[in-house]
């Protein structure tokens, strides 16, 4: 478990960054935390023929607020991004998730651009992107991107990242004064990859639901929303037959895999258990809108 | 012997204090040596290509340029190494035994994925696994049977044809007429229970340095083992070397829970590369290799069936077991030692008159395996905990009184158990209640039916358990086996500085022995703590050791060093006398003084020793004697310990995720030497059978290869699964053994799996469901309620 002889570059800029990227010729590869990229390469599963350190680069490890959307620097760690107070105030959705994150040594150094980037179907970050509407903001040599995130992620650990690409940045959509959150999660011990998560936002008005969304994920290639199970409920009254239609269409709309871990017919039946969870603390944490 | 002990009362003592590890510090500021960290000058390393194929003849290895990467030094494969050596042999005088040869690399085909094929020594491992991507191995691949189901048939493919046959290992056991028994018997219950494969990850991999030594023409091998005298004693015979050039030392180790007790193809492969190579050489292996490579544990089937009468009383057990062996038999213990422990134990600490016990072990192409902590009797407890529980339910009765009525009370000891296992004096009807009082199990009920009126799935598991600790000659540890593990020696001596220099044959490895043996030591000998050094893990200290395993080392070590204290501080009386010219009745010894009762003299050790070692004439020249003295231990039988285990868990009714609420232990291990690390052991050692129980699986899928290679997919417990421990000691009539000691280290792994499995059970009896397959994970849990609702769709159930 040593991992293949690479050439290292720690970068001083996003510039020198993604320079070095590019005079690489699509062999390079970013280090942020490691945290994923460490382990694949001493498994040899990745062989980059340099590393680029971007950890030295000054002004990547901020949390902004613009307006409705929060900003993520690329050096944002997960235990900033878990204690971060803006996060808690505009996103508490995401606060909730990170607290199922990894362990200590993991949140200090992993960051929530790099797990978007390596796009795991079991991490809470990429999951957080889909359903706060993210966008990825690519630096090259040759310019500037912003992907969304529905182009984003391309499949289980795949994206539509160039090689030549670095993340800067993700932006994330705020939630508004009122509207509740839910978020639930189950792994075989706290801090695993999730065997399935849910997570709900949802405002209330005339007592009915508004604006709702469904998210999931380790059911499938890639973190979803479910219109599905969304539509179930948009408009309606959160009685409990009503959430078990949404959880019903859910478990239909999904097709999740079989692995070590689960079945995928319990996979099924998790995901539909825990987005039943996460509308429900959504609802109980939804303000009704006063009118104005 | 009989002046020293006259004395004993009055001395404060040590035995039975808290007393804090003397290890700690150097093992909790990080300067613990372990074998990786040492790296002599010039030493080479190596890195192993293994097999991925489960069966397969090796046609042609090509090595193509790799002698191009730099820093590699040489490539060798079995057929470089045939006169090096002569393989190791896991002999046994068992009957229908086929003993499979131990080579360090595989010579002519492989038998398992993991196995090593080529080595690689290079000037780094970074160069040595540069050079592995340039091998290429052709196989020519072979039927197997990955399933011990499969393996056993007669027309199975064969693993090692030599043996004519997979199923190299078959015992049974038989008392009364089990099937007449069963006839008549009012009620009876039976499963097939499985508990699957595991693996010890010791958290420092399995690390080998040797050092060939030109001049001398010996060999060291530094190794993280928990046997170095075993593995002295076979590497003496492999290599050709006598003991006095062929040594073992056992550093730093970071732990071992088994798997690191037996005989490694890579400890034969450092030794002879080392020697033909004439530099160091070293072996580190990885997680993956750990988890791939190490020995690996249980992998039991077991069909086992119970009847009682209508009151609960036991009337008779037959069980048919087929235990995977794995590819190899191990050294020294060979295959049997786990599956043949299995129904050896099954009758349990309980009284019953009729048993049958058959085990068939089968060859297939995994892993060997060996000990694992509690070796065979996590698996025994697991199938027989379950039955006696299934028999109350089935009765109506509750489990406790179940229990109650069939553990072997006071007066029967010593009990002969269906296998022939004899029980001696141990409290097993006393931690059965001590662990019902510590739990206030009638208030535990209550809140267990508390919580099903609200819909809550929660239950309540025992596991009552004895077990065979400190084992002297007349048992073998593995049957058959050509080793004496019976026996311990220690050798304490008092130089001429007055320091005393305690050497054991065992091989501490966590279990803080270096302060257990110290207090003894400081007690029957009368000296200050401090002023005592053990050593251990080097086999040049004793003429024989086998080192730390199978619950012994306090027993046996412990015996030892009270027997050789003994000795020693005779002759330091004796000599104490001569210098006060008082007689040597007169004399007691503590804390490093001598004192005279009849006067107020005194000296300490240090004047003694520099008396008798440093100063001419002191004391009469044909009275003088070195304070030294080499005592061994044998207990001959051994004797039992025995313990309860209590559990409650909460299963979440829609994720199905576990939760253990509570727990507690009762057990009787004799006198306590540290109640510290005594509740250090327990506390681990629950951990690590809560591991057994809900998470940890070696999985092998049906090509063979094994999809638990990382720690992200072999699951072992973490902080946050493991609930505060209750413990309590209860303590029976003391054993005969030497200080009335009984070994400890394993039980929490014996009793916990069962106390879980029977917990989950009754949390989900309302479905009818009974546990037969551990781990119980969620993915397990979810399958058996969908199939009980299948089965019954008007259950009233909550999810």
């Amino acid at each position: 478990m040593k991992p293949a002889a690479f050439d290292y570059v720690r970068a001083e800029s996003v510039a020198h960054a993604v320079d070095t990227l590019a005079g690489a010729g699509g062999d390079g590869k970013i280090i942020a935390g490691g945290q994923s990229l460490m382990p694949m390469m001493n498994f040899r599963l990745v062989k980059p023929s340099v590393l680029v350190d971007i950890n030295a680069i000054a002004g990547l490890d901020r949390v902004e607020r613009d307006d409705s959307r929060l900003r993520i620097g690329a050096l944002v760690r997960h235990f900033m991004t878990a204690r971060d107070p803006i996060i808690a105030r505009h996103a508490p959705v995401v606060s909730e998730a990170m607290k199922h994150v990894a362990h200590l040594t993991v949140r200090n150094r992993g960051t929530f651009c790099g797990s978007v980037c390596h796009a795991d179907p079991a991490a809470e970050m990429p999951m957080m992107t889909v359903l706060l509407d993210g966008r990825i903001h690519a630096v090259s040599s040759r310019g500037t991107r912003t992907i969304p995130v529905l182009d984003f992620f391309a499949g289980s650990l795949v994206t539509t990242l160039e090689p030549d690409e670095l993340v800067a940045a993700i932006d994330l959509a705020t939630i508004p004064e009122g509207m509740g959150y839910g978020f639930h999660e189950f792994a075989r011990r706290h801090g695993d990859y999730a065997l399935a998560a849910a997570a709900a936002l949802m405002r209330r008005e005339d007592g009915r639901v508004k604006d709702i969304r469904i998210a999931v994920m380790g059911v499938g290639e890639m973190p979803s929303r479910i219109a599905a199970a969304e539509d179930q409920l948009e408009g309606t009254e959160l009685t409990d037959k009503a959430v078990g239609r949404a959880v019903a269409a859910l478990r239909a709309a999904i097709s999740p895999g079989s692995d070590l871990n689960a079945s995928a017919d319990y996979r099924r039946h998790l995901a539909g258990a825990l987005a039943g969870r996460a509308i429900r603390d959504a609802w109980s944490r939804a303000k009704e809108a006063v009118p104005a | 012997m009989s002046q020293v002990d006259a004395s004993v009362e009055l001395r404060p003592k040590l035995v039975g204090a808290r007393v804090k590890r003397t290890e700690d510090p150097r093992l909790l500021s990080g300067n613990g040596r372990y074998v990786d960290d040492m790296t002599p000058k010039g030493t080479l390393h190596v890195a192993l290509r293994r097999s991925d194929q489960p069966h397969a003849m090796i046609r042609a290895i090509d090595l193509g340029d790799v002698f191009d990467v730099p820093g590699v030094v040489a490539v060798f494969d079995a057929t470089d190494l045939e006169g090096d050596l002569t393989p190791a042999i896991p002999t046994s005088k068992m009957k229908n035994y086929y003993a499979t040869p131990i080579w360090p690399l595989a010579r002519g085909k492989v038998r398992y994925v993991g196995e090593p094929v080529v080595a690689v020594v290079a000037e780094s491992r970074y160069a040595a696994e540069d050079a592995l991507e340039h091998i290429t191995i052709d196989y020519e691949p072979l039927p197997f049977a990955i399933r011990q189901v499969d393996a056993v048939a007669p027309d199975a493919p064969l693993l090692h044809e030599e043996a004519g046959t997979n199923v190299i290992i078959s015992r049974e056991f038989q008392r009364g007429e089990v099937d007449e028994v069963f006839a008549q018997a009012p009620v009876t219950v039976r499963a097939r229970f499985r508990m699957t494969r595991k693996t010890a990850v010791a958290m420092e991999t399995r690390s080998y340095l040797a050092e060939w030594d030109r001049r001398k023409r010996a060999l060291t091998l530094h190794s993280s083992t928990n046997i170095p005298g075993i593995i002295r004693d076979v590497l003496s015979g492999c290599l050709d070397l006598p003991g006095n050039r062929m040594r073992v030392v056992a550093p730093d180790v970071g732990g071992s829970f088994g798997g690191k007790g037996s005989l490694y193809h890579e400890e034969l492969l450092v030794c002879v590369l080392a020697r033909r190579l004439d530099r160091p050489v070293k072996f580190v292996s990885d997680r993956l290799e750990d988890l791939t490579a190490t020995s690996q544990a249980f992998d039991e089937l077991m069909d086992a069936e119970l009847a009682v009468d209508e009151e609960g009383r036991l009337l008779g057990l037959r069980a048919d077991v087929i235990g995977d062996i794995g590819a190899y038999s191990i050294y020294p213990w060979t295959g049997a030692l786990e599956p043949v422990q299995v129904v050896s134990f099954l009758p349990g600490p309980y009284r019953m008159a009729a048993y049958h016990g058959r085990i068939r072990g089968v060859l297939t192409p995994k892993p060997p395996t060996g000990p694992y902590r509690g070796v065979g009797r996590p698996a025994s407890t697991f199938a027989m905990e379950r039955l006696i529980d299934m028999a109350a339910r089935k009765l109506g009765l509750d489990p406790a009184e179940m229990r109650r009525r069939n553990l072997v009370n006071a007066e029967e000891f010593p009990y002969r158990t269906g296998s022939g296992i004899i029980w001696d004096r141990s409290a097993f009807q006393e931690c059965l209640q001590a662990a019902c009082d510590c739990a206030d199990y009638p208030a535990l009920l209550r809140e267990r039916d508390e919580a099903r009126n609200q819909g809550r799935w929660v239950g309540i598991g025992f596991a009552s358990y004895a077990e065979l600790t400190g084992i002297g000659s007349r048992i073998a540890v593995a049957p058959g086996m050509p080793i004496n593990t019976g026996i311990e020696t220690a050798k304490i001596t008092i130089d001429a500085t007055g320091a005393v220099t305690a050497d054991f044959g065992i091989s501490s490895h966590g279990q803080g022995l270096e302060t257990t043996l110290a207090q003894v030591i400081a007690d029957e000998l009368g000296c200050r703590m401090e002023d005592i050094e053990v050593r251990h893990g080097d086999s040049a200290l004793v003429p024989m050791g086998t080192g730390t395993y199978a619950s012994r080392s306090a027993v046996l070590a412990g015996g030892a060093a009270t027997k050789s204290s003994h000795v020693v501080k005779a002759k330091v009386l004796k000599a104490a006398a001569h210098l006060m010219k008082v007689p040597v009745e007169d004399l007691e010894a503590s804390q490093g003084i001598v004192r005279s009762r009849s006067s107020n003299r005194s000296l300490n050790f240090k004047e003694i020793a520099h008396a008798v070692y440093a100063q001419m004439g002191r004391i009469p020249h044909d009275q003088r004697e070195d304070l030294v003295a080499m005592e061994s231990y044998d207990p001959y039988f051994g004797t039992a310990c025995s313990s309860t285990h209590l559990a409650m868990v909460e299963i979440d009714p829609e994720t199905y995720g576990v939760t253990v609420k509570r727990f507690v232990v009762a057990e009787d291990c004799g006198r306590i030497i540290n109640p510290m690390i005594v509740d250090g052991q327990v506390q681990g050692a629950v951990a690590q059978g809560i591991g057994a129980a809900l998470l940890e699986e070696v999985v092998h899928d049906d090509d063979g290869q094994c999809v638990t290679a990382s720690l992200a997919d072999y699951l072992v417990p973490v902080a946050s699964v493991i609930p505060t421990i209750g413990i309590v000691h209860v303590e029976a009539e003391l054993p005969g053994t030497i200080g009335g000691f009984r070994g400890m280290g394993e039980g929490g792994t014996i009793g916990a799996p069962a106390a879980i499995a029977n917990a989950v059970s009754d949390a989900l009896s309302p479905l009818g469901i009974e546990i037969d397959t551990l781990p119980v994970t969620p993915d397990r849990i979810f399958r058996l309620v969908e199939a009980a609702r299948a089965a019954n769709p008007t259950e009233r159930t909550t999810a």
